[in-house]
Formats: C-alpha cells, sequence, structure tokens
C-alpha cells in the first residue's frame, strides 16, 4: 500500500504547485476572459529568480515574495503593452512571454541546479523544526498544501472586495464597469499582475521542488493552465457554490493524477501523451453528461 | 466526482500492486529516457546490453520499467516520483532534464541514481550523492584533428548551437579554445529555438565559412536535413558529433559511440545492483575512446578525398 500512498502524495503536491499557476490562469482566462501568454515565459521566471536567490545564500523564504514581485513585473508588462500600446490581447502575452525567454536567461545565466546541501523551503530549519520528523515527501505535501489554501482563501477574500468585483465585472459586462466612471484597463492590468504573480510563485515552488531551474521549463504551461480550469470548472459546473478555484485546485491536481495514471499503465512509452488525452477527454463528457442529466431531472422536477 | 476520483485511485492501485509483485532477490530498474531520440535510444540498448555483459539476466536479476518524457521536465518530474514511489532500486536517468528530475525525487529514499549522456555531470550538480554515471563529452579534439586532415586549407568552422543548452555552451567554449591550435578560427551563431536554425545557418553560409561542425544540440540535430540541404546547395561540408549525424549525411565526425556508452553504464549500475560498489563512492566516467565515421557518398559529393591515414580507421556511416 505504501506505494500507492507515495504516489497519490507525490502526484497531490505535484497539483498544489501547479494549481498556483492554474488560480494565475483561471483569473485571465475565465474571469478576464483575457487569453494570457506570458504564463509560458513568466512561470520560468519565477523559477529563475529563486534559482539565482538560492546559489546566492539567500533565505529559501524570501525567494517566493520576490518572484511573485518579478512575475507581478511581466504581468504590469503585458498589460501595459495591451491598454497603453493597444496591442492585441493575445499578441502582448506573446511579445512579453518572447522578452522573457532571453531575460530569463539573463538572470540565471544558464540552466541552473541548486545543490543538496542548500535548503529549499522544504528543507529550511523553519519546516524542519515542525516537520523534521516526517519524510520528505511528507514535507513537500504540507508545506505546498498550506502555501496553496493561504493564496487560495487571500484570493477568494479578495474577489469579494470592491477591486475583486470589479475585476469579475470587465469579464462579464465590460460596459457596466465603464458606466460606473471606473477604467476597465486599469483593472485589466491589476488581473493580470495577480495573474502573473502567482504564475512566477508556482514556477518558484517547482524550482525548489526540482533544485533546478530550465530555460524550456515554461514551454506548454499555458495549455496544462488552460486545461485545469476547464477540466475543474466543467467537473463543479453544477455546483453554484463551489469556488472557481477550488475548481482550478482540482482540476490541476485531476491533470496531475491523469498523468501519473498515465505512467502507471507502464503502455509503451510514446503513448503518453496520447492516454493524457484520452483521460481528459473521458473527464470532460462526464462532466457534460452529469450536466444535461441534472437538467432533465430538473426539467420533469 | 467522488466516483471519478475512486476510479482514478482504483485503477492506479490495480496497476501498482500488480506492478510490485515480484521476488526480493530480483532488482527493479526505472529507466527515464527524456525523450525519444537516437542517441538516446542507443544509450538505452547499450545500458541493457552493459547489464547482460555483466553477467545479469532480465526476470531473473532484474526488471526494467522504462519511461520517456517525451522532452517534457514536467513529465520526467512524475516518471522519477513514480519510480520513488514503486520503490525501484535503481533509477537509470538518460539526458540531463531526467536526471535533475530523477536526483530530487531519489533524495528522499536515498535510491541510487545512475545517469548516460551528460556532458558536464558536475555543471549539472550530478557529482556528489548517491548518483553517478557516464557522460558524453564531446572530442573535440579529435574532430579539430579530422576537419585539419580532410580539409586542410579551411580556416573558418561554422558552429550552430542552442544558446540555452549548457551541453552546447561548453563544447563551444571548448571549440574556441582549442581552434587556434589547429589553425581554425569559429564563427559561431547561437539561436533560442529550432525554428531559428535554418536562418542562422543561411547566415553562417553567408559569412563565408569553410565547413560547418555540429554539437550534439537537440534544436540544431533535429533540423539537421534541412541544414544539409543549404550547404549542399552552397558546397560546404558538415561534420556530424556522432555516427547518427553521419547516417543523415554528414561527410564525416569524431564521434563517442552512444551505444558503448549506455554499455559503460550498465556495467557500472549491475556493480550497484549486485551491491559491489555503492553509487556515492564511484566516481563519473567519461568515454575516451571515439570513432571516425564518415559517408563517402557525402565526401564525395564534396570532393573530398579520405587521406590515407585514415582509411584504416573510418567507419562507413552511410545508410545506403
Amino acid at each position: 500500500m505504501n506505494v500507492l500512498l507515495d504516489l497519490i502524495i507525490s502526484t497531490s503536491t505535484q497539483g498544489l504547485i501547479y494549481a498556483l499557476l492554474s488560480f494565475g490562469v483561471y483569473i485571465t482566462y475565465k474571469i478576464l476572459d483575457f487569453p494570457d501568454l506570458t504564463v509560458d515565459g513568466s512561470f520560468p521566471l519565477g523559477a529563475a529568480v529563486t534559482a539565482v536567490m538560492m546559489t546566492n545564500g539567500s533565505n529559501p523564504w524570501l525567494t517566493l515574495p520576490v518572484s511573485m514581485a518579478a512575475g507581478a513585473l511581466a504581468g504590469l508588462t503585458t498589460g501595459l503593452i495591451h491598454v497603453k500600446l493597444k496591442v492585441r490581447d493575445l499578441l502582448a502575452g506573446i511579445i512579453t512571454m518572447t522578452a522573457l525567454f532571453s531575460i530569463n536567461l539573463q538572470i540565471a545565466g544558464s540552466n541552473l541546479i541548486i545543490n543538496r546541501d542548500v535548503d529549499t523551503i522544504f528543507t529550511s530549519a523553519f519546516v524542519t523544526s515542525f516537520l523534521g520528523s516526517s519524510s520528505l515527501i511528507y514535507r513537500k505535501l504540507i508545506v505546498s498544501l498550506l502555501i496553496v489554501i493561504m493564496v487560495k482563501v487571500l484570493l477568494d477574500l479578495y474577489f469579494m472586495t470592491k477591486s475583486g468585483l470589479l475585476l469579475r465585472a470587465v469579464g462579464d459586462n465590460s460596459v457596466l464597469v465603464t458606466s460606473l466612471a471606473k477604467d476597465k484597463g486599469t483593472v485589466k492590468i491589476i488581473g493580470l499582475v495577480i495573474s502573473n504573480a502567482l504564475v512566477a510563485l508556482s514556477g518558484s515552488i517547482v524550482c525548489h521542488e526540482q533544485r533546478a531551474f530550465s530555460s524550456t521549463m515554461g514551454t506548454g504551461q499555458v495549455v496544462f493552465g488552460l486545461a485545469t480550469v476547464i477540466i475543474g470548472t466543467t467537473i463543479f459546473q453544477k455546483f453554484d457554490s463551489v469556488h472557481g478555484t477550488t475548481a482550478a485546485l482540482i482540476g490541476s491536481i485531476i491533470y496531475k493524477a491523469c498523468m501519473q495514471l498515465a505512467i502507471s499503465l507502464g503502455l509503451p512509452a510514446n503513448l503518453l501523451k496520447l492516454i493524457t488525452a484520452v483521460l481528459f477527454l473521458a473527464i470532460l463528457v462526464f462532466g457534460n453528461y452529469q450536466k444535461r442529466h441534472n437538467a432533465t431531472l430538473k426539467q420533469k422536477g | 466526482m467522488k466516483k471519478l476520483l475512486a476510479v482514478l485511485i482504483m485503477a492506479t492501485l490495480a496497476i501498482s500492486t500488480a506492478s510490485c509483485a515480484g521476488k526480493d532477490d530480483v532488482k527493479s530498474i526505472g529507466i527515464s529516457q527524456f525523450g525519444e531520440h537516437a542517441s538516446l535510444d542507443n544509450c538505452r540498448e547499450g545500458f541493457l546490453q552493459g547489464l547482460a555483459d555483466a553477467g545479469l539476466k532480465e526476470e531473473e536479476d532484474f526488471t526494467i520499467s522504462y519511461q520517456n518524457a517525451g522532452f517534457d521536465t514536467a513529465i520526467a518530474t512524475q516518471i522519477a516520483q513514480n519510480f520513488s514511489a514503486n520503490n525501484v532500486d535503481l533509477m537509470c536517468a538518460i539526458a540531463t532534464p531526467s536526471a535533475t528530475a530523477a536526483f530530487a525525487a531519489a533524495e528522499d529514499k536515498d535510491i541510487p541514481v545512475i545517469f548516460t549522456a551528460i556532458t558536464d555531470p558536475v555543471e549539472a550538480g550530478l557529482d556528489s550523492g548517491n548518483v553517478t554515471g557516464t557522460s558524453d563529452k564531446l572530442p573535440v579534439e579529435a574532430q579539430l584533428e579530422l576537419i585539419r586532415s580532410m580539409q586542410p586549407d579551411a580556416s573558418t568552422i561554422g558552429i550552430l548551437y542552442t544558446t540555452s543548452e549548457p551541453n552546447s555552451v561548453s563544447a563551444i567554449a571548448e571549440y574556441e579554445a582549442k581552434a587556434g591550435d589547429f589553425g581554425f578560427s569559429i564563427e559561431a551563431i547561437g539561436v533560442t529555438a529550432q525554428s531559428e536554425v535554418t536562418l542562422a545557418a543561411d547566415s553562417l553560409i553567408a559569412k563565408n565559412v569553410d565547413c560547418f561542425s555540429n554539437l550534439t544540440d537537440n534544436n540544431v540535430v533535429g533540423v539537421l536535413p534541412s541544414i544539409l540541404e543549404k550547404t549542399n546547395a552552397a558546397g560546404i561540408p558538415v561534420y556530424g558529433s556522432e555516427v547518427e549525424q553521419v547516417k543523415k549525411g554528414c561527410v564525416a565526425a569524431a564521434g563517442i559511440d552512444y551505444f558503448r556508452l549506455g554499455q559503460k553504464t550498465g556495467l557500472m549500475a549491475a556493480k550497484i545492483i549486485t551491491g559491489e560498489a555503492e553509487a556515492s563512492e564511484m566516481k563519473y566516467e567519461t568515454i575516451s575512446e571515439y570513432s571516425i565515421y564518415i559517408n563517402s557518398q557525402a565526401l564525395e559529393e564534396m570532393s573530398i578525398t579520405l587521406p590515407d591515414d585514415l582509411t584504416g580507421q573510418a567507419i562507413e556511416s552511410s545508410e545506403n
């Protein structure tokens, strides 16, 4: 049974860490209706900043806010390009993402590895003082769980503030925002800043977990984020009370679980992505079936 | 939703219990390969041959679980975690991203990791700890010597490389340091993505280089046929860095044999799983032997005659 337990723990940990990225994509794609491709650049940006700070002996916890600030700056850039220079949303993201590829390499120099004798957030004295007796994979799970819960609660609270409500209004009904005499451009920029700060935070924690930064680690992260948000919201579409953040979080864990399931199936290695695609399709069809099923029930009732 | 999760868990459970059924004295080896690629495949086959050479038999002495990440680092992470959860006795990682992921996943249980096809294990942080393996550092000097003997009048060597690949960056540095000894100068153009490689090839040709020399750069090697199309039209010979590139149409290469590299790794792995040695006490090894591979059809097209001192040792590697 230990095998299964270990698999569940490490897969959940991956899902949790990457859920921060899903939160970011949830804000831009689902709330702002803004397809933001900056993610492929801001994710490794967080890792690059973290790797450089760690190899220079910085406090591991300090890397988290610094990475978030760097990601926020990336989001701000995309926002300004889109709002002030009037570049189309997709292209604004592509421009920042492309620039970030060079910037990330400039920051890190090359792909970077953090040696085992350097403490990460998972092995820092602060964590080991509480969880020192438990093994590393448990510590990774608990630390990421705490961080994700904290971020999720803060986000849910933010969405209920005036600024958060405006954010939601821009995606749903931007005319309303203008009629409230608010600048929807500013609101979009705020959304992009928060989103990319979260994406970079995710990149930073992945760097802690893997002890590595590679310049290509961002490739495909937008697609991952979109998939998790869509999977999550499809599954929870009949529950109105479920927060979007919860849906994104569950979506991320399910995505990683599907990957792990495909790996565990032990089929020819090249079929991995195909299996994953089939699993996703099954989940989406299952979600849609539930929705229709409930609709029929309501009609009958 | 609950049903769905239950199905996922049950499926994983069924699979993992099935996969961990085995005798205790049969050691399990998880091979994590970064992607499907001729040189990396050769490494893997060589690795299995190395285990066989050490007298170990599959099913009797060891079992193999092979996974390939399709060049995706996030998947390489999950593959390594899967191996760790299944308590494999040894992880074999082919190429740097897989090795980094394996080493991170092995940290908790201190599972030994053996790597291959890594150019610079020191830079990759894989030179200490419960980890060892083999490096595929290019025989740069031999390559320069080969080019000099094939093209006595050449002065400039053009090289294309990806700026984000540490393997390529360190190889370029070595080329630049040693080119002078053979009377060459290096004209290197860096790219950031595969789509830029052919454009960069055009500008190298425009700079009138006397030949191209390849590294083991994945982006460049991936579009080798379209590079060769351009260089053939311009009459510029291209030297490869290993046999697979010569098969595809490079004129020649001084390259290491990835099958033999894998074989060496397999022999080291055998020592670890039989308990003869600890990975933490074994230093990583490089392969010092190299072979000269030639493609006589390509040589003929470039009207290069093979020097007499090479005819004996050169291995004909054209595909047809």
